[in-house]
């Protein structure tokens, strides 16, 4: 990593050489980065969990209408907020990317350790969706256009298409049809049977509930231009709420 | 005030602070990792009493085996009443989920019955009747294990039915799920695609670090910060910069592309995720009950936690009856003079001399006779049903079994409100 001291840094006057001033910056940088990226785990995760919650947690409730829909949006709250203090404190192009990363990681912990070490659920029936290429999109149009208008617009309506495709390669083989008893099932349907969930009863699923059936089976498009159109909106409103609290207004006192 | 900030951030990163962090990433690490010991209950006695008793009567509940190794198959069968007087404050069960009560998936669930019609799905089920059901259970995890029967009513909630100790011996890593694709392959789905999962995730993850700590690598946080503050924010994302992004956007997109032509390719055949409220399943096709009982009136004496109802019974059949059982929300009281062998049920729901009547004598065909029926048991409190007294609708409810002596059994619902007496020896 390198550092300047150009922009008038305090190295000479409190620090005993310039090596140890330019350490003291690269051990803060890290201590941030880690903080930071734990701050953003934990409020993003459980953000997540109480607005997507099932959608994400089940294979069988991964569907092709509600799923696609809630889920990019509700995302999208954090990724946008994340942007705006990267972007315009530090014109770091990582904050989607970052946050997405941190919701995944807190995700793939919880799956593994309370959903499979704790209550033996397999992996199959409860990983997470993957976000990570949105979160790609969305830091590098803000990037490459270093316009938050153009990255809600573009950015937002990217951010929704993309996520059925990105979580296709994974799911695809959990909706290969099988048979038990006479009645069709896919795999994904059988799994959220066979593996008992004695709170999480099949009529709590929503699975393609809804009027719009103009578009016969074509769903996923509909919810993904749906999904998009709200991420957009969805990213002018955290946008500025990310604004809001990228501040050290409230810690600026004479002591500190 | 930059030096002022940087001062104090260097002040906070001792080794102290540092030792504290790393002692608090530990603990933390610690508690979500740690082995929790498997839940032995599922709160049933916490559902309130009306909702137990007015709500769905199980009876004739058995399980094939109490213990198993694991991938052995057993059976939990039975049948429930669906009480006519069920309570206002529950929904009804037009929407209903054939279930198990255990500790997470211990045994899974290979196939459910409701009468003749495989239940994967949801469900209606109409208020008076009677069904059967059968579910069949494989072990999948060693241990000792609660399984109770129970039915998910929505906007009602769950409802528990009796439980029994099964044990399962051998080991979880021996288990298999084998399961027959329409295509003709059989593939194993406790474990299907879980290495590739784990390989997509995991990919992305790489990924997403690469590009994080590649741009914080380049500058860090802190010095972008001040040259964003000294309004040199434009000079750091230059042309370089934006070509690495274009360059990193374009990969992106093509892996998500490659990716998704290759599910596509591998798995041609797919089906959107099947759902659906299952209607129409017939109930119980039997002859209608040559019983009727009328509700006359009741108490429950909280002190001795006994329950006394009076009825009028009619005997519509051909032969001699008597009261033998009185069952509700899952416990068995039983008429010693009528069960003179103790049936085969879990001792917690069975009170063998819980029920007497006034009166001992057969009802002859024909007659119609007032009785006084004492449910008298500590399970009764144990169970928790002594709550009754401070519902909000204090209304009981259940099944009385009635016996002939060829052995014939006749059901009839009961229930009505009952009046709580708060001292011991109080009468009707």
């Amino acid at each position: 990593m390198s550092a300047s001291t150009e922009s008038g840094s305090p190295a000479g006057k409190t620090w005993k050489s310039k090596e140890e001033f330019l350490g003291c910056v690269t051990l803060t940088d890290w201590l941030l980065l880690v903080i930071l990226f734990a701050v953003l785990l934990g409020s993003f995760h459980i953000h997540y969990m109480l607005l997507a919650g099932d959608w994400d947690f089940w294979i069988d409730f991964k569907d092709r209408r509600m799923w696609p829909t809630v889920t990019p949006i509700v995302a999208m709250c954090f990724a946008a907020a994340a942007q705006s203090f990267f972007w315009t404190r530090f014109r770091l192009p990582i904050g989607a990317t970052t946050v997405v990363l941190a919701l995944l990681v807190g995700e793939w912990i919880n799956r593994y350790d309370n959903f499979w070490g704790w209550t033996f659920f397999p992996i199959n029936l409860v990983f997470p969706s993957a976000l990570i290429p949105m979160g790609f999109w969305l830091d590098i149009v803000l990037m490459i256009s270093g316009s938050w208008l153009v990255t809600a617009l573009l950015g937002g309506l990217g951010w929704g298409l993309l996520f059925y495709p990105i979580n296709w390669p994974v799911l695809a083989q959990y909706h290969q049809a099988t048979e038990i008893d006479g009645v069709l099932l896919t795999l994904a349907d059988l799994i959220g049977f066979n593996y008992v969930r004695t709170g999480t009863p099949e009529y709590i699923r929503m699975v393609e509930r809804g009027t719009l059936r103009t578009f016969g089976k074509d769903v996923v498009p509909v919810a993904a231009f749906f999904s998009g159109f709200i991420s957009m909106l969805v990213y002018f409103l955290w946008w500025n709420v990310g604004k809001w609290f990228s501040t050290t207004k409230y810690l600026e006192i004479e002591e500190v | 005030m930059k030096s002022l900030n940087l001062q104090s951030m260097a002040k906070c990163a001792t080794a102290r602070v540092v030792r504290l962090w790393i002692l608090g990433v530990v603990v933390a690490g610690a508690l979500t990792t740690l082995p929790a010991t498997p839940a032995s209950a599922h709160g049933e006695r916490s559902q309130q009493a009306f909702l137990r008793m007015r709500t769905l009567n199980w009876y004739d509940v058995k399980w094939s085996k109490t213990e198993l190794n694991v991938n052995d198959e057993m059976e939990l069968t039975g049948k429930v009443h669906v009480f006519s007087g069920w309570p206002q404050a529950v929904a009804r069960p037009g929407e209903s989920f054939l279930n198990v009560g255990e500790p997470g998936p211990v045994l899974i669930r290979k196939s459910a019955f409701v009468g003749e019609v495989p239940v994967p799905r949801t469900f209606s089920m109409d208020v008076g009747k009677d069904y059967e059901y059968k579910i069949v259970l494989k072990a999948r995890r060693q241990g000792r294990y609660h399984v109770h029967v129970q039915i998910n009513v929505k906007d009602g909630g769950p409802i528990v039915g009796p439980g029994q100790w099964i044990t399962i011996k051998g080991d979880m890593k021996d288990f298999t799920n084998p399961v027959t694709l329409l295509e003709g392959s059989t593939i194993d789905l406790e474990t299907y695609g879980i290495t590739w999962t784990y390989i997509y995730h995991f990919f992305w993850m790489a990924a997403a670090t690469a590009w994080i700590l590649y741009w914080f690598m380049t500058k860090g946080i802190i010095v972008r910060y001040w040259q964003v503050k000294a309004g040199k924010g434009r000079e750091l994302i230059g042309q370089d910069e934006k070509r690495i992004g274009a360059i990193t956007l374009a990969a992106v997109l093509l892996a998500v592309l490659v990716f998704y032509a290759a599910a596509n390719r591998e798995f041609p055949r797919t089906l959107p995720m099947q759902a659906g409220l299952l209607t129409g399943i017939s109930p119980i096709d039997e002859p209608r009950s040559t019983v009727a009982v009328q509700f006359k009136g009741g108490s429950y004496t909280v002190p001795g936690r006994e329950l006394r109802i009076r009825a009028k019974v009619t005997n519509n059949g051909r032969e001699p009856i008597r009261l033998g059982e009185f069952t509700s929300a899952g416990l068995r009281f039983l008429n010693p003079e009528v069960f003179t062998t103790r049936p085969d049920f879990p001792d917690y729901l069975l009170a063998d001399r819980g029920l007497s009547v006034s009166d001992h004598n057969p009802i002859a065909p024909g007659e119609t006779r007032d009785l006084e029926v004492i449910v008298q048991d500590a399970r009764f409190d144990i169970e928790r049903l002594s709550d009754l007294a401070y519902d909000t609708d204090s209304q009981f409810g259940g099944l009385l079994l009635f016996f002939s002596p060829s052995g014939e059994r006749q059901r009839a619902e009961i229930g009505g409100p009952v009046i709580p007496k708060f001292q011991a020896g109080a009468t009707l």
